[in-house]
């Protein structure tokens, strides 16, 4: 026989979290920091694309955008001057509502009692942060000031609609401060700035919002020209198929391979008769319509007689 | 493809052209329940039982064979099995009375393998039957097994695939192969050829052959 059930024991699911720098570097922290002219011609009033490189080298990806949003459609053209305070920056004000908060009433509260009409929002490319960021691993250094999640100081983590909430606040890995500069969201990729609290802040040099009407004060380039470095890492839930193929000693001694056998099915060498050996190199995974489902290769071959048997472990991921 | 790190030993394990196709259908059929054991690459020439330093060392230049990475195509891997057999077995069973196959478009054939030097006998027809696999159904508007009546033959039989480039397996004592009439699927050519692999499911044995339909 050529194949082998496997028994019920011999196939284990397993889900293992991975986590890794969020930047196609493959380095924890960011500091080189790159736009796309043509991109931020079209859209700077909405988004600025952020490259780990110049965007025209062939392996540059798109690493986060980089947002205003202000609530009276300050700091951006009005769609119709005759609108007052519907702009790409109350739209994008209006959207992260939506998404965050999930009520068209609330207000955004980066800090008690202060309600922050406008904010920067970092939004991380889903192909990089691939299901959620890592709490703990974020650090910004915009301006001279270096902000954190404060996910290492607090005992109960805090929910909106868009999942976990974190505060932004001035210190490194996950621990800092008490006051906050904007909300780490990481089960969406997010990270909201406070615009107003950058801009008062001492340490923080370089971000000098302007919130004129009907003017496209370019808001989103101020924090893109402030970055200085940024470290953040991804988590992932990677569900695993462990499949155990456990070979007998009597078992699969014998090779149909044509370099194995004459034309008339003699084995080739006269000493494989009383001492047969076979030489692994390839195990095939089917299902009961002898299907070939997945293959899986030895990076070397493994030798196979009545006096050896074998257990491979092959994990499958999904 | 690359040839793999072995200076450990690692597994590298991808799934097929087939198996993706099934999973994508998720309809249950994407569910693994055996396995084979192949040695594809290995050419047993190398093993030498006249080496100077002795049986340990009769397989040195094959222990030593660099392996490639899997390929997708499940008709290019899994091509030459391992079998369990009883230990001082001198002859492997093979397939015979199976040569190249050559159809007219619509036509159809009946193909009935034998198994030579199992358990024995000369000629003999296993009772398992054979899996008949053909590389791209799509040359074939009937592909159906024969002769090995239970579910599994049935449900085999009654698979129907997405009109792709894939593999489709059944299992009987014959095949009966009618070939396509759609003349979309030659272009300019005026054959289409693939592969039929037929496996005796008791003994192992193995057989491949170019599988051409031209086209009238």
């Amino acid at each position: 026989m050529s194949f082998k059930r496997f028994d019920a024991e011999d196939i284990a699911i397993s889900a293992d979290a991975i986590t890794a720098p969020v930047w196609s570097t493959g380095a924890p922290t960011l500091t080189t920091f790159k736009t796309s002219s043509i991109q931020y011609a079209a859209k700077n009033q909405y988004h600025v694309n952020v490259f780990q490189s110049t965007f025209t080298d062939p392996d540059a990806e798109v690493q986060f955008d980089i947002s205003y949003a202000d609530k009276l459609g300050k700091g951006t053209s009005l769609y119709n001057p005759s609108v007052a305070g519907k702009s790409p920056s109350s739209t994008i004000y209006g959207q992260y509502r939506s998404l965050v908060l999930g009520d068209e009433d609330s207000d955004f509260v980066f800090n008690a009692d202060t309600i922050s009409e406008n904010f920067y929002v970092i939004s991380i490319n889903r192909s990089r942060f691939k299901e959620k960021l890592l709490p703990g691993t974020f650090n910004l250094t915009v301006g001279g000031l270096t902000l954190t999640d404060n996910s290492k100081d607090v005992t109960v983590v805090s929910y909106k609609d868009s999942g976990r909430v974190y505060n932004v606040v001035a210190g490194t890995n996950g621990s800092g401060g008490t006051e906050s500069y904007g909300w780490f969201l990481p089960d969406i990729g997010t990270i909201l700035l406070d615009a107003t609290k950058l801009d008062t802040d001492s340490t923080c040099t370089m971000v000098d919002t302007v919130r004129d009407l009907n003017f496209n004060n370019t808001n989103s380039k101020k924090l893109f020209d402030a970055l200085e470095s940024f470290q953040l890492n991804s988590e992932e839930t990677i569900t695993s198929n462990y499949v155990f193929v456990r070979v007998r000693n009597s078992e699969f001694n014998y090779s149909v391979n044509p370099s194995n056998i004459t034309g008339s099915g003699d084995l080739r060498h006269d000493y494989m008769i009383d001492a047969p050996q076979a030489y692994v190199t390839s195990v095939g995974l089917y299902n009961d319509n002898n299907d070939l489902l997945g293959i899986a290769k030895l990076s070397k071959p493994l030798v196979k007689d009545f006096t050896k048997e074998a257990l491979l472990r092959i994990k499958l991921d999904f | 493809m690359a040839y793999l790190d072995n200076s450990v030993v690692t597994v590298d394990a991808i799934l097929t052209k087939k198996g993706r196709e099934l999973m994508a259908r998720g309809d249950g059929s994407f569910q693994i329940t055996q396995f084979a054991l192949a040695d594809d690459e290995i050419d047993y020439t190398l093993f030498n039982p006249s080496h100077p330093s002795g049986s340990a060392y009769y397989g040195e230049a094959i222990e030593n064979l660099p392996l490639l990475e899997a390929f997708p195509d499940e008709s290019q891997v899994m091509k030459y099995k391992l079998t369990t057999l009883p230990r001082g077995t001198a002859r492997l069973p093979i397939i015979a009375s199976v040569s190249n196959v050559v159809l007219k478009q619509g036509q159809s054939q009946a193909i009935t393998p034998e198994t030579l030097n199992y358990l024995g006998n000369n000629n003999t027809t296993e009772n398992n039957g054979y899996i008949f696999t053909v590389a791209d159904v799509r040359v074939a508007s009937l592909f159906t097994g024969v002769g090995i009546n239970n579910d599994e033959a049935t449900r085999l039989n009654n698979i129907t695939t997405l009109g792709t480039n894939v593999s489709k397996t059944v299992i009987g004592t014959s095949l009966n192969i009618t070939s396509t009439t759609v003349n979309t699927l030659f272009g300019d050519r005026t054959q289409l050829t693939t592969s039929l692999t037929i496996i005796g499911r008791d003994s192992g044995a193995r057989v491949t052959v170019p599988l051409t339909i031209k086209k009238v």
